[in-house]
């Protein structure tokens, strides 16, 4: 398959700060590809860079199979760019923010028109077409702003956190639009905080202090995770959680209502450590067993085993 | 690209129609300015300037000089007081702005050949009434000197038309050509008509970019294949169409409030305003695209518009500010135009006339647009 997307060692620096270092990543044509990472790990500025707003401060990027320096004002006839801040005229109703990027991408009248009313259809807002934007509600809004990057029917989506703050059934409608645009043949990069939002893409990508950490199919990085994780069943779990921290090649441990995660870099034997640090503190142990991995669990699991400088990041 | 700035500029449009308030400011405040600013510099014409005389001589000689101050149409002769404590008073309290006083022994003086003198009392801090005074008084001097001296060869047998060839008194003419009444007005009007209009555009421009910089929008239109100038001229176009209504109105009230001639010239004023409303929307954009945040973008046009007014010779002439400040005065664009609308409004030119200064506001758009364009970046380093 082409790549949709290709960066070699992209970096972006700002003053002092590397908000992203030596970034290399493949998208293939047609896919939806989930970048995850935490606040400040460098997400919006690739992105930003990839839709040609941002000089790179080293490395190369191609977009569409044009060079992001070079080419930025071709590449952007080619993308859709919905930012992370809602980013349309609130004083101007929910069609006209639509006739006006159209008409920005350089469509003609008819066809604009033609354009306008398909994407108003699509994005479910053609009774709210006559409404000021800034009267709508946040995932009305949310995909407002995907229609206003679709409108264009560009090659290449990139959505910077879309579904931010959405209730779970915008957030369903939302990933159905996404799905609707990857089927008819478009790439998609979207950035997420949520974990199962990344579930529902082809391929995902971490990234930690401006690095990516790791990236696969959501399968490939389930599997590859380094860690044994036990789901262990004790009460009371505060202090079951205390005594098993202390155990040596327990890397993290994680509170989920009345049961504990650990993550351990021994596969052998954990179980029979962890039962006998309990018992020596008073707590009861209701059950332990070997549970597989969530991707919330790649992902914290990455982010305790990246490198150090990422970790000063 | 055309089709891109009407879009843009109907995106404007439909903005700017929707903000009705700021649409009412827009359209009624240029009207109150004029209106203010013209009554606030309307002196009125400089004459009648109110005066008293102190007499204290009371001689036929002495007589002779005050009546000869009540020909003079610049002073209005209120009344003659009778102490000099009286017409310091009157000064001090600002019912008059000047006190000719005739000293005791005037004519005693005369008679003696020693240096007789009359006594000029000014409110300084008139300083357009005091040397109008004082210009009436060296005339009424002067006259009455030459008078004294054909007298003086009359008494000793020289016929008045012999004596007057004797002494060959020359006497100064001067004639007004242009503003005959010498109004402040008529000199400040074209300079209040300009800022009025410059105020207006250079502060909605300078706001436009970073508003949308502050809304957020400017990143999605940043990330459009929209060009620099297709974006600058689409924000220009519809300030300039609300500008010429403003012209209109403005020049309505030049003409019907402040007696302006306006009409005969029409067509020159109309032109030279929509050029200068241009240079101010260009200014504004250049401003707009340096500024980060809309308050940034307010006090660099805050700055920019106050020493305007100031140092471009909209106020008082330019000859009047130091040489080594003066060269600034060239910057800006509201000096060119008060300068040429004053030489229409008041000497009746024509554009044959003017050109050179239209050349040069017509240069101070395209570079300020150009500089805009250069200055405001899609990408950011």
């Amino acid at each position: 398959m082409p790549l949709a997307i290709e960066t070699t060692n992209l970096t972006r620096r700002f003053g002092a700060a590397t908000a992203v270092r030596a970034l290399n990543l493949r998208v293939r044509s047609g896919e939806i590809f989930g970048f995850l990472g935490p606040n400040g790990a460098g997400k919006t500025t690739t992105i930003r860079m990839l839709c040609g707003l941002l000089l790179p401060s080293e490395g190369t990027a191609c977009v569409a199979g044009m060079d992001v320096t070079r080419d930025a004002e071709a590449i952007k006839l080619q993308v859709g760019y919905m930012p992370q801040r809602f980013s349309l005229y609130g004083d101007l109703t929910v069609e006209e923010n639509l006739d006006f990027f159209a008409g920005v991408y350089r469509i003609p009248g008819r066809e604009r028109r033609r354009r306008v009313a398909n994407t108003l259809e699509r994005v479910g807002l053609l009774e709210r077409r006559a409404d000021l934007t800034e009267h709508l509600s946040g995932g009305l809004k949310q995909r407002l702003a995907l229609g206003c990057a679709l409108v264009h029917a560009p090659a290449i989506l990139f959505l910077d956190e879309p579904t931010a703050g959405a209730d779970p059934s915008s957030r369903q409608q939302m990933w159905d639009l996404l799905y609707q645009a990857a089927g008819e043949g478009r790439t998609i990069l979207v950035t997420t905080h949520y974990v199962e939002e990344a579930e529902r893409c082809q391929t995902i990508a971490f990234m930690h202090g401006g690095r990516l950490i790791g990236s696969g199919s959501p399968e490939q990085c389930r599997a590859e995770i380094g860690e044994a994780i036990l789901e262990v069943d004790a009460v009371p779990v505060m202090q079951a959680a205390e005594a098993v921290r202390g155990i040596a090649g327990v890397t993290g441990v994680s509170i989920y209502g009345h049961t504990l995660r650990v993550f351990s870099r021994m596969t052998e034997g954990l179980e029979g450590e962890l039962d006998a640090a309990l018992r020596g503190r008073e707590v009861v142990v209701r059950g332990i067993r070997s549970v597989p991995p969530t991707l919330e669990d790649v992902f914290m699991s990455l982010t305790r085993t990246a490198p150090a400088d990422v970790q000063d990041a | 690209m055309l089709a891109v700035v009407g879009h843009v500029a109907r995106k404007e449009l439909r903005q700017i129609l929707r903000d009705r308030r700021s649409l009412v400011l827009i359209l009624v405040m240029p009207i109150i300015l004029t209106f203010l600013f013209g009554k606030a510099l309307e002196t009125g014409e400089l004459g009648h300037i109110p005066s008293v005389i102190l007499n204290l001589d009371g001689s036929s000689e002495s007589n002779r000089i005050a009546s000869a101050f009540r020909t003079y149409d610049e002073v209005l002769i209120e009344r003659e007081v009778s102490t000099l404590t009286e017409a310091q008073d009157l000064l001090a309290r600002g019912q008059i702005k000047a006190a000719i006083v005739i000293p005791k022994g005037f004519l005693q003086q005369i008679e003696a050949g020693d240096e007789a003198q009359l006594l000029v009392l000014l409110d300084g801090t008139d300083n357009t009434s005091a040397p109008i005074v004082e210009g009436v008084a060296q005339r009424v001097i002067q006259r009455y000197n030459t008078e004294r001296a054909i007298r003086g060869l009359w008494e000793r047998g020289v016929r008045p038309d012999r004596g007057r060839r004797l002494i060959r008194p020359v006497f100064v003419q001067s004639e007004i050509r242009y503003n005959p009444g010498r109004q402040y007005l008529g000199y400040v009007m074209p300079g209040v008509i300009g800022l009025t209009l410059q105020l207006l555009t250079v502060m909605l421009m300078a706001i436009t970019i970073p508003r949308e910089r502050e809304r957020g929008t400017l990143d999605q239109l940043m990330a459009s294949p929209i060009t620099r100038l297709e974006l600058i001229l689409g924000k220009l176009l519809p300030f300039f169409g609300i500008s010429l209504l403003n012209v209109a109105t403005i020049l309505f009230v030049t003409d019907r409030w402040f007696g302006i001639p306006v009409a005969d010239r029409l067509p020159l004023l109309v032109l030279l305003c929509a050029l200068f409303v241009l240079t101010s929307l260009a200014t504004g954009l250049l401003i707009s695209a340096v500024s980060r945040s809309q308050f940034q973008a307010v006090q660099i046009a805050v700055f920019y518009v106050l020493p305007v007014f100031m140092l471009s010779g909209a106020y008082a002439p330019i000859e009047a500010i130091p040489d080594y400040i003066r060269p600034i005065s060239f910057l800006f664009p509201l000096m060119y135009f008060s300068r040429t609308v004053r030489a229409v409004t008041l000497r009746g030119a024509d554009l044959a006339q003017i050109w050179p200064d239209v050349a040069i506001l017509g240069g101070f758009v395209v570079v300020f647009l150009y500089w805009a364009i250069l200055s405001f970046h899609k990408r950011v380093n």
